[in-house]
């Protein structure tokens, strides 16, 4: 018998970039593949975030106020919310140092700001959907 | 609460010796591999270790690289740390794809080296524990 997808509870991502364009982008193009996407344009609201849904997805800007402050918040999404997917979009191409700090703060991917969003989404779902196998549950 | 354990990967004995004292001061049990083929074996061996501590650039340039895939499949999976005075573009970027936990480059804060160790066993052993 075909396997038959059971709805369960919507896959909820946080973007949070103090930029509207770019969120908004990020917000319809995570909305096409099916998740809720909650937005931040600073880190009060990301926090309150964070405390108020259960997170599969998180894509935060390196620099939120000041230069790097994005960082330990993409740490502390990884450790509230281990099994999610925490990317980084950077301004510039990263260096040693940046790959330094995404591997420090547990984040899987850096993508460049210039990263059109459709692409940006596609590619955190191919990693995502192949670590989460068991995301979307079903039955035989 | 069962010792914590380590595992630490360095062809320079001096550098091995001093992580061993370091590391047993904090109270780990130490196993400790002079290359990446010995390293290979212990892991094979099926001891459990808390985490893996590697250097990366031993009998050839980057074979850290496979300490680290192979720490990366056990299960449960330790915590992977690499310690190096070469990072370069190419193994820090395999570091982060292979989901590396933390990079720490020579020389080295030990402070900071035994707190990253510390957490991420603590958190380790957390996630198990949850499941």
């Amino acid at each position: 018998m075909k396997p038959t997808t059971v709805p369960g509870p919507p896959q909820m991502a946080l973007v949070v970039h103090p930029d509207l364009g770019v969120v908004s982008a990020l917000q319809s193009a995570l909305a096409q593949k099916g998740f809720t996407a909650i937005i931040a344009r600073d880190l009060p609201t990301a926090l309150l975030a964070i405390t108020q849904h259960y997170l599969e997805i998180a894509v935060v800007a390196s620099h939120l106020q000041e230069n790097g402050d994005g960082w330990p918040l993409a740490g502390v999404l990884h450790l509230v919310f281990p099994r999610a997917y925490v990317a980084v979009i950077d301004r510039v191409e990263p260096d040693i140092l940046t790959l330094q700090a995404a591997i420090n703060y547990g984040v899987r991917e850096i993508y460049q700001q210039s990263t059109p969003a459709q692409d940006l989404v596609s590619s955190i779902l191919a990693t995502f959907e192949k670590s989460s196998p068991g995301a979307r549950p079903t039955v035989q | 609460m069962r010792k914590r354990s380590i595992l630490i990967v360095d062809d320079e004995d001096n550098v091995l010796h001093t992580l061993r004292m370091v590391f047993e001061n904090e109270g780990y049990e130490v196993a400790t591999a002079s290359s990446c083929h010995r390293a290979l074996e212990i892991l094979d061996d099926g001891r459990s270790f808390d985490a893996v501590l590697t250097d990366l650039n031993m009998e050839t340039e980057d074979i850290g690289l496979e300490v680290a895939r192979a720490a990366g499949k056990r299960k449960p999976k330790p915590a992977v740390v690499i310690c190096t005075g070469f990072a370069t573009m190419e193994n820090s970027r395999e570091s982060l794809d292979l989901a590396v936990d933390y990079m720490a480059h020579k020389p080295v804060e030990l402070s900071a080296l035994i707190s990253a160790l510390n957490r991420l066993i603590s958190r380790h052993r957390d996630l198990r524990g949850r499941r």
